[in-house]
């Protein structure tokens, strides 16, 4: 079977499934916190901003379809407005064109499930189709510009982001994400999740101080440490880069279970 | 698809004492409690299948391109840790906060969590069928967003709809830290199509520009503009 032929044919699936289950979300966070919904904090802010107007939900959603098709083409990722902004808001510029009452429209989940499944099935669709059948000199050019460019988004730029969020966000939020920011990028490579488990643990203490809830999420937190330090073989490393031996049912037990450093 | 069950589950949408009447699906199929985990499934399940898509074809991750990059990094080194602990700590921090605010957010617990952190998991073991096959990719992506939604559900009944103090665990920091890093990556674009060659860091600028001008975000316009330029004077083979 043609590749372009297989790709479009999954693409309309996933994009019809897609558009289902975000546009529903989406029209269910008009009723939280009763009826529980999933989308963003900012999504559900856009929307309102677009004032029940249809040609505003429509260019809004245009403006981040050419990012979408720009990062499609260039690196393969469709970005995450596809699910947060384009869907929605095409979804609810569709739903608009002949009624303007909210409660039918953008905040029904049935007839923004209908609408999104099939804005979601053309988008998808148009965005992979796309992005497959560029010429290969345009992928090396993408690859090259948005490699590196990537490499330092994840390394330092979106740490130092979240550190500094951390540390503007109270003195027990910053000294959580500082710890695990540091542990997490020994552990796992990148210090972001250490950061975010920082931020979590410490406002959570902030609002709700040692209860049975932030003590379970603080142990849990530290349970994930150890094993994923155990896991990446991060022990023997350590010991090793000490000039200190490595007990031998230590590294036994790493051998046993494939988790030997590789380095 | 037109289930109408007026026999919602207990902390279900109850019909509140709303002043403008009834709304469309109140206390129907569409905005009961039991639907919830049905519709993260179903964005879960495209989500994971659309990750199977960057796996075979290298198009379709719903993530953003520094998240995919993480997973990219995987693929060509074989180390998934970077992406597989980021995509689990986003994964874990918005499934607890999920329930308390009423908003799953989306980009967090499914995109980078189903799309990104699950799959370098399960590559990082050297399970490769899911990823690999379109038919296989949907059940999986299906079930664990049927089991993130049960979860949240479950979390709900026992933390919001029982009595005790609110937090969101700092959700609200996350997202701002989130929308921030997103902007650093224009200029991010720019400085590295400069350094990949001249005539790319011009028409990257140029492009940055020009959606500067337009009011858009500026990173389609530099990555736009170093493609354009790209394609009249290609970059030297390696």
């Amino acid at each position: 079977m043609n590749e372009t032929l297989t790709i479009a044919l999954e693409s309309m699936v996933i994009g019809a499934l897609i558009g289902f289950g975000a546009s529903a979300g989406v029209a269910r966070m008009f009723h939280a916190p009763k009826v529980q919904g999933m989308g963003a904090f900012r999504t559900l802010g856009e929307l309102n901003a677009c004032e029940n107007d249809p040609v505003a939900h429509f260019s809004f959603g245009l403006g981040f379809f050419f990012n979408a098709w720009a990062s499609a083409v260039g690196t393969g990722a469709l970005t995450s407005d596809v699910d947060h902004r384009i869907v929605p808001h095409w979804a609810a510029a569709l739903s608009m064109t002949k009624n303007r009452n909210l409660d039918e429209t953008l905040h029904n989940p049935r007839r923004m499930a209908a609408y999104g499944a099939c804005v979601g099935l053309v988008l998808v669709t148009v965005l992979n189709t796309t992005a497959a059948s560029i010429p290969h000199s345009l992928q090396k050019v993408a690859a090259d510009v948005l490699g590196p460019a990537s490499e330092w988004l994840i390394n330092p730029v979106m740490p130092i982001v979240f550190w500094m969020a951390a540390v503007d966000a109270g003195r027990r939020s910053g000294g959580w994400a500082t710890v695990l920011g540091g542990l997490a990028h020994v552990v796992m490579g990148n210090a972001v999740p250490g950061i975010v488990l920082g931020i979590v643990v410490g406002k959570g203490i902030d609002d709700l101080g040692w209860t049975r809830v932030t003590k379970s999420l603080a142990g849990a937190v530290v349970a994930l440490f150890v094993v994923s330090a155990f896991l990446r073989g991060v022990d023997i490393q350590l010991l090793q880069q000490m000039k200190a031996d490595v007990p031998h049912w230590l590294s036994r037990l790493h051998d046993a279970t494939g988790t030997t450093p590789t380095k | 698809m037109t289930t109408n069950d007026a026999t919602t589950t207990a902390g279900a949408a109850a019909p509140a004492g709303r002043t403008r009447g009834k709304v469309p699906g109140e206390g129907s199929f569409w905005l009961s409690e039991w639907a919830f985990p049905l519709f993260v499934a179903a964005l879960a399940a495209g989500i994971f299948a659309g990750t199977h898509l960057y796996y075979v074809y290298r198009t379709g991750t719903f993530s953003d391109v520094a998240v995919t990059a993480m997973l990219k990094g995987g693929m060509d080194s074989g180390s998934y840790g970077a992406a597989a602990a980021f995509g689990a700590g986003f994964l874990f921090a918005r499934i607890i906060e999920g329930p308390m605010v009423g908003i799953l957010d989306i980009g967090g617990s499914l995109q980078t969590g189903v799309g990104i952190g699950i799959p370098a998991m399960l590559l990082a073991a050297g399970i490769t069928a899911p990823l690999e096959h379109f038919w296989l990719a949907l059940p999986t992506g299906a079930l664990l967003g049927a089991l993130i939604g049960a979860l949240i559900l479950a979390i709900r009944r026992a933390t919001v709809n029982s009595a005790g103090g609110t937090s969101t665990f700092g959700a609200d920091v996350m997202m701002g830290a989130g929308n921030s890093a997103g902007r650093y990556l224009g200029p991010l674009v720019i400085i590295a199509a400069a350094t990949a060659s001249l005539p790319v860091g011009l028409g990257s600028t140029l492009g940055a520009a020009l959606f500067y001008w337009w009011k858009k975000p500026l990173t389609g316009g530099a990555i736009l503009g170093a493609m354009l330029f790209g394609l009249f004077f290609p970059i030297a083979g390696t």
